[in-house]
C-alpha cells in the first residue's frame, strides 16, 4: 500500500464511522434454544468398510509410491501408507473434494494468464480427474521410458521424477501440468497425515505426534503458565473412537 | 336363573350408583357459577378497557401465568405441544372474532381459564386450568381487561388435529375432569400469614409448579399425594421441589429461589429445558416479593420422603480416562473443577441437582443440547452443545459417572441403555462412525 493508498483507505474508515452510529445496536430477543447441530453442520467421516472406494488397485500402487516418497517412514513416524494416507484421499476423492464441488470448472481457461493473475495453474478438471489422469500418465512415463511400473521404481528414481515435476520440467504430455499435479500430491499426502483420524489417515494420530499436536483440545488454560516445558499431551480426536 | 338375577340386579344396582355418582361429579365439576361475577353480554371483539391500572395488573397477571410461552409473543397461538395421546396446537386468544376469542364474553373467558370449558368445547388440560381454576376474580378481571389491548390477528387453528382417536373428542375431556380436575377456588388458610397464602396462591394457581413438579398417573393426572415431589416430564425431569435436602431444595435459601427463578441461576445451577422457558417467558417478570412468597411457601412444605440411591463405587482406571474426555470436551466452560461460571455455565462440583437419581436432564443436555434462559439480568443464554455426533451410549455414561462422582460429588451410576433409550426416544444422533483404529506395523 503506497502513502496514496493508505490516505484514502483513512477516508474510507472515517466514512464508515460517520454512518455507523445511526446503525445501532439490535437486541437479540428469543434466542433460540435448539442447540442439535443439522445435518449439514455435522463432520463427514471416511467411510471405511474394508474396500477403496475410487482408486483401483493399480492407481493406489502407483499413488502410495509417490507419497511414501513424500513422506518416508523414518525415525519420527510412519510412511504416509501406513498413516493411512491413501485411505485418506480415496474417501475424499469419492466426495465432494473429489468431484471439485468448490471449484469452478467452467471456461474459458488461459493458463498464462491465470499463472499470472492467481499465481497458481488453474485447471477445468476435477481432483478426481486429475488424479486419474496424472498417476495414468506417470505409470506410462515409467513403463517407455524405465521400462518397469512406476511403484517398482528405486527410491532415488522417484525421487528424481518427484523433483522433475516440482521443477515443471517432467513432460507428461500436453493434458498434465506436472508441477500442479506435484503440488496436488503434496498438499493431499500433508493433509492426510495431518488431517484428524475420522478422516481415514493420521492413523493412530501418528501425524500429530510427529509435530507435537494435542488434536482437537478446546482450552489451553490449564497449560499456559507451562512454558519452555513438553507438555506431553496425548492428542485428541474430534470423534473419539469407541 | 336366580343368581343371573341377582347379579343382574346388583349390576344395575352399581350402575344406577355410579350414574348417581357420575351426575353429581359432573355437576360439581362443571358447576360454573363462579364464573356469575363477569360479565356476558360484550363480546372481547366489542370490548376495550379504560382501566389503566387493571391493564397492567392484568399484563402482570399474564405473566405470572405464563400465558405467551404457549399462546406465543402475540397471542395467536400454534405452538405445538407434544402429548402422549398426540399433539395439541395451542389456541389463538387474540380478540379476533373468527379465529380468536373475539366473540367470548368475560364470563365465557372465566369458564375457559379456569375450568377449562371453551368456546367450541372443551379444553385438553395441556392448558393449565386445573391450575388456573385457583386464580382470583380479580386476577382474570384484569386478565381481561389486558386482553382487550390486545390487536386482533386472523390466524385459524385446528388445536386437536394432531390428537388421536379417542382422545381428538373433546367430550372425551369430560370423563377425564371428573376423575382429576378439581373445581375449587383458592381458599386462604388463615392460620398461615399473608405471604404464605400470596406463594401457595402462585404456586398453585398462576405459576402452576405442580403441572410439571408433581408426577403424573398413566391418564395425566397429578397425583396429589405426591405433590411437587417432581417426576418425568417427556423428555425432562421436574426434579422434587419440596425442602428435603438430599432431593429437594431443603438446602436452598429462599434467597437463592428467588435468585434462581428471577435470573435463571443461583451461581450454580442453571436453567434448561422446561425451566429456562418458564424463567425467560414468566419467573423473571415477577416481583421479587412475589419470588419470596413462592420460595417461602415451597420452604414451609412437608419434605417429600425420597432418599437418593447408593452411589456408584468408581472405577479409577476409567475415572482417570473420563477425566481427559472431561478436560477435553467440558472444562473450558464446566471449569477444570467442575466450577461452572457463575450465573452462565452449570457448575457440577457442589450441585445437588446434578446427582438425581434420575440423570434424565443430564442425559437430555448431552444428547440435545441446552440452553441458559434469556433473562434481563443474565443476558448471554450460554449454549450447551450437543454431544450425541461425537460420544456412544457408553461415552456419555462415563462422562456423566464423572462429573457425578467427583469434586465430592456421588450419585448412582447412569447406564449406557438409559443413553441408549433417550437417544431413541428423543431421536438424537447416533454417534458418526470413524474409521476403525488399526494397529501400527
Amino acid at each position: 500500500m503506497n502513502r496514496r493508498e493508505a490516505l484514502f483507505s483513512l477516508g474510507t474508515i472515517a466514512a464508515s464511522l460517520a454512518v455507523a452510529p445511526g446503525l445501532g445496536a439490535v437486541e437479540l430477543k428469543g434466542v433460540p434454544h435448539d442447540t442439535q447441530l443439522s445435518d449439514d453442520h455435522m463432520p463427514q467421516p471416511a467411510i471405511r468398510s474394508g474396500g477403496f472406494l475410487v482408486l483401483s488397485e493399480a492407481e493406489r500402487r502407483t499413488l502410495g509410491a509417490l507419497y511414501d516418497r513424500l513422506l518416508p517412514a523414518d525415525e519420527y513416524g510412519p510412511s504416509a501408507t501406513e498413516a493411512g494416507c491413501l485411505e485418506f484421499i480415496d474417501s475424499q476423492l469419492a466426495g465432494h473434494y473429489g468431484a471439485g464441488k468448490a471449484l469452478y470448472l467452467e471456461g474459458p481457461i488461459r493458463p498464462e494468464s491465470e499463472l499470472q493473475l492467481m499465481g497458481t495453474a488453474q485447471f477445468l478438471a476435477s481432483p478426481l480427474e486429475r488424479y486419474r489422469s496424472g498417476l495414468a500418465a506417470l505409470e506410462a512415463y515409467a513403463q517407455r521410458v524405465d521400462g518397469q511400473h512406476l511403484a517398482d521404481l528405486p527410491a532415488e528414481r522417484i525421487d528424481a521424477l518427484l523433483g522433475e515435476m516440482e521443477a515443471g520440467r517432467l513432460d507428461l504430455g500436453q493434458a498434465i501440468n506436472s508441477k500442479g499435479l506435484f503440488e496436488l500430491l503434496l498438499q493431499n499426502v500433508r493433509e492426510g497425515y495431518l488431517a484428524d483420524p475420522m478422516y481415514g489417515g493420521n492413523r493412530n494420530m501418528a501425524g500429530w505426534k510427529m509435530i507435537g499436536f494435542p488434536g482437537a483440545r478446546y482450552d489451553y488454560r490449564p497449560y499456559i503458565d507451562r512454558r519452555g516445558e513438553n507438555l506431553r499431551l496425548i492428542p485428541v480426536s474430534l470423534i473419539p473412537a469407541d | 336363573m336366580k343368581n343371573w338375577k341377582k347379579i343382574a340386579t346388583g349390576t344395575a344396582l352399581v350402575a344406577g350408583l355410579a350414574a348417581v355418582g357420575a351426575a353429581w361429579m359432573a355437576v360439581k365439576t362443571f358447576d360454573t357459577s363462579r364464573s356469575a361475577v363477569a360479565d356476558d353480554t360484550v363480546p372481547l371483539a366489542q370490548f376495550r378497557s379504560t382501566d389503566q391500572a387493571a391493564i397492567v395488573r392484568g399484563e402482570y397477571v399474564m405473566r405470572l401465568g405464563d400465558c405467551a410461552a404457549c399462546h406465543k409473543a402475540d397471542f395467536a397461538g400454534g405452538y405445538k405441544i407434544d402429548t402422549p395421546f398426540g399433539s395439541l396446537l395451542t389456541s389463538n386468544i387474540t380478540p379476533d372474532t373468527q379465529t380468536g376469542i373475539g366473540a367470548m364474553t368475560e364470563r365465557d373467558f372465566f369458564n375457559a381459564v379456569r375450568q377449562g370449558i371453551g368456546s367450541h368445547g372443551l379444553l385438553y388440560p395441556a392448558m393449565p386450568y386445573t391450575a388456573y381454576t385457583k386464580f382470583n376474580d380479580r386476577d382474570m378481571h384484569d386478565l381481561w381487561a389486558y386482553l382487550s389491548t390486545i390487536a386482533p390477528v386472523n390466524k385459524p387453528i385446528d388445536e386437536n388435529a394432531g390428537m388421536h382417536f379417542p382422545y381428538n373428542v373433546r367430550l372425551a375431556m369430560a370423563g377425564w375432569d371428573m376423575l382429576f380436575f378439581d373445581n375449587t377456588p383458592f381458599i386462604a388458610d388463615v392460620t398461615q400469614g399473608k405471604d404464605w397464602n400470596r406463594g401457595k396462591y402462585l404456586t398453585d394457581g398462576p405459576a402452576h409448579c405442580g403441572t410439571c413438579h408433581t408426577p403424573r398417573n398413566l391418564l395425566g393426572g397429578e397425583r396429589s399425594s405426591a405433590y411437587l415431589q417432581g417426576g418425568r416430564l417427556g423428555a425432562w425431569y421436574a426434579p422434587d421441589i419440596t425442602p428435603n435436602p438430599l432431593t429437594g431444595i431443603g438446602h436452598w435459601s429462599v434467597d437463592t429461589l428467588t435468585t434462581y427463578l428471577k435470573t435463571g441461576s443461583d451461581d450454580v445451577a442453571v436453567a434448561a429445558g422446561p425451566m429456562a422457558e418458564a424463567v425467560e417467558h414468566s419467573f423473571q417478570y415477577y416481583q421479587v416479593d412475589d419470588l419470596d412468597a413462592i420460595g417461602s411457601y415451597l420452604k414451609s412444605l412437608p419434605a417429600s420422603a425420597a432418599q437418593p440411591g447408593q452411589p456408584m463405587t468408581p472405577n479409577a482406571q476409567r475415572m482417570k480416562a473420563a477425566a481427559l474426555t472431561y478436560e477435553v470436551n467440558c472444562s473450558a466452560c464446566h471449569g477444570l473443577e467442575g466450577e461452572g461460571i457463575q450465573g452462565m455455565v452449570t457448575a457440577f462440583a457442589g450441585n445437588r441437582r446434578m446427582l438425581t437419581d434420575d440423570p434424565t436432564n443430564l442425559l437430555h443436555a448431552m444428547l440435545m443440547g441446552a440452553r441458559a434462559p434469556h433473562t434481563e439480568a443474565r443476558q448471554t443464554a450460554a449454549g450447551m452443545p450437543s454431544f450425541a455426533w461425537k460420544m456412544n451410549d457408553q461415552q456419555v455414561a462415563e462422562i456423566l459417572n464423572y462429573v457425578r462422582n467427583s469434586w465430592g460429588n456421588a450419585a448412582v451410576e447412569v447406564k449406557p441403555e438409559q443413553v441408549a433409550a433417550l437417544r431413541g426416544e428423543l431421536g438424537a444422533h447416533q454417534k458418526l462412525a470413524v474409521p476403525e483404529p488399526v494397529s501400527v506395523k
